[in-house]
């Protein structure tokens, strides 16, 4: 077995020591940092995303996997800058205002990470100029939202006014998600995307980043 | 037939003579707006925050909409931490927002201000010494968690008693969920597996002997129920397998204690998308799916009676958010459940509790479009 596929494997069984040991040989090897990003980590990760959505595995092993590739991703960081390696996406996200459950918010940036998105969590609670400064400030390609409550769901509409009046609307993807969303909703509000899934919508938001 | 008696005849597939119409209660900040609105007295409103389901100032909540019970009309021993951590600020944010550790020992960020499930920070149970110190203690049996003399009374009170009674066996694995988190929780049974296996072998155990002396009082419960929480809209918070092999065995022992005592009805409160679990818990005993959440995932029993066959009953399912909306939306949700109705073990509740975006005059049309369908 490569030691790719070893990083890959115990991401996957989440032993976040094993990564970290297994990613720091990879770098006393030689590797370049973008080579063991993409065939161990992203490639674990994109495994577990692919099985997530198939019920294959469940919210803690994405969990613990998500943990494994950071502590890994962790060591690799400083070598990607060096090397002038940029990820292949930049995405902010956050719970909108009134809002404050984040578990599905954080399952979503766990699964664009895996997919070499940067993103920038914003948080619970955010109002939507935040998102939209944001957005400007960090050349984001993509605003993510998410909410749990009918009560609160309509402050996605408020996101995308926001970046309409901030004139951005046509330079940023707005993606919905969380537990009371439909498509139907998200095409009423005028937002781009509504995926049912945080491994749809990493897939989503890779299609606009490589478009 | 009274209520209790319609209920065991429903979801024993036996003949009734009308369905009992089921509520589910409210957000709070549900009864505030409609007794703000002048439809409610303020004290009722005040009153659920104190009492929750069932309790004085929600029966009249129910009458004054049309409702005949609250399916949460539960009673048991103390089967969670006690006594329960005592709430504190640990700060105290720029925009308000607080960073609490809560009863659970939770550590979370709340706003006063806004109505949201709060957010998760950490949690106390750190490891094994946090659990042996701070948890252990609080999850021992000892006989005070039940109280004696009210279960004397209800013994005595069986039979007379014209409402349904539920016996509260407790959470399995939702309120481990509490005192973790999901993130930690995950991480635990990663990191300590044999910690994760202990943590839910000492509550089963201590919810297993408080029904155990619940039970020893006679009291004639028509129905036994858990309140988990352990799934999203998407599935289940804890790998399937999982739970199979660590939680189960303890439904299963616990169904044992209520069938020997005359309990074949057991219904398990748990939000979002349940579908995995479900058969899990019905090989354990736990028979009765609730609140069937249509608003998160189009939930219904139909698919799940198909596969499950008549040992499968239900109650919930009923789409809240026509509370929202006009007379036509609860006429046809109405329409819609009568084949649901129809399928017999199965009573319709409001899927989860009202929220505050429920109009007050279209949530009481729909228990009046309901007993015109219904019976």
């Amino acid at each position: 077995m490569s030691l790719f596929q070893e990083i890959s494997e115990n991401l996957q069984k989440g032993k976040a020591k094993d990564v970290k040991e297994l990613v720091q040989k990879a770098i006393d090897e030689g590797y370049p940092a973008k080579e063991i990003l993409d065939e161990g980590l992203l490639s674990g990760m994109g495994i577990i995303g692919e099985k997530f959505k198939n019920n294959e595995v469940f919210v803690p092993e994405v969990l613990v996997a998500a943990r494994a590739m950071n502590m890994g991703a962790a060591l690799l960081k400083p070598l990607l800058v060096k090397d002038g390696v940029k990820s292949c996406g930049k995405a902010c996200i956050g719970t909108v205002k009134g809002d404050l459950h984040d578990i599905g918010k954080n399952l979503v940036k766990m699964m664009l990470e895996g997919k070499g998105l940067e993103v920038i969590d914003l948080g619970t609670d955010v109002a939507p100029e935040t998102f939209v400064e944001t957005a400007i400030n960090e050349n984001c390609q993509i605003i993510c939202l998410s909410a749990l409550l009918t009560t609160t769901m309509s402050g996605m509409e408020d996101v995308v006014k926001a970046a309409q009046a901030a004139g951005i609307r046509d330079q940023v993807k707005i993606m919905v998600g969380g537990a009371p969303l439909t498509d139907a909703f998200c095409k009423k509000i005028g937002a781009d995307a509504y995926s049912p899934d945080a491994a749809s919508a990493a897939e989503i938001a890779v299609q606009y980043c490589t478009v | 037939m009274n209520h209790r008696e319609r209920v065991r005849a429903v979801l024993h597939d036996q003949a009734y003579d009308r369905l009992p119409l089921v509520s589910f209660g409210y957000w709070p900040e549900t009864l505030d707006k409609w007794a703000a609105q002048g439809h409610i007295a303020k004290e009722d409103a005040d009153g659920y925050r104190r009492e929750e389901d069932n309790g004085p100032a929600d029966r009249r909540v129910m009458a004054s909409l049309g409702f005949d019970f609250n399916w949460c009309s539960t009673v048991g021993g103390n089967n969670y931490l006690m006594p329960l951590f005592t709430e504190e600020t640990l700060e105290t944010k720029p925009d308000g927002s607080r960073v609490i550790r809560n009863v659970e020992g939770l550590i979370e960020k709340v706003n006063d201000h806004i109505i949201s499930i709060p957010a998760f920070v950490g949690t106390s149970l750190t490891g094994r010494e946090a659990w042996e110190t701070l948890y252990l203690p609080k999850l021992t049996y000892s006989e005070k968690r039940v109280d004696e003399a009210l279960f004397r009374k209800l013994a005595q009170e069986s039979d007379k008693r014209e409402m349904p009674l539920g016996l509260y066996v407790g959470s399995l694995y939702g309120r481990i969920r509490n005192m973790l988190g999901v993130e930690e929780l995950s991480y635990l049974a990663m990191d300590d597996e044999d910690l994760y296996r202990e943590i839910i072998d000492v509550v089963g155990n201590l919810c297993y002997r408080v029904a155990e002396k619940v039970l020893s009082y006679g009291v004639e419960f028509d129905y036994a129920h858990y309140w988990e929480d352990i799934c999203f809209k998407n599935g289940p918070l804890i790998n399937p397998a999982v739970f199979r092999e660590l939680v189960a065995p303890h439904y299963a022992r616990i169904s044992k204690l209520l069938q020997s005592n005359g309990i074949d009805i057991t219904s398990v409160d748990c939000d979002g998308c349940v579908d995995l679990l479900v058969p899990i818990w019905l090989e354990s005993g736990v028979n009765t799916m609730f609140p069937i959440e249509v608003g998160t995932w189009n939930a219904s029993i139909a698919p799940w009676r198909e596969k499950y066959g008549k040992t499968l009953r239900g109650v919930g399912g009923m789409d809240k958010r026509v509370f929202a909306l006009d007379k036509a939306a609860v006429d046809a949700e109405i329409e819609r459940l009568k084949p649901l109705v129809d399928l017999g073990g199965y009573i319709p509740c409001p899927d989860h509790r009202i929220p505050p975006d429920a109009d007050f005059a279209i949530t009481a049309y729909y228990c009046q479009a309901f007993r015109k369908a219904f019976g």
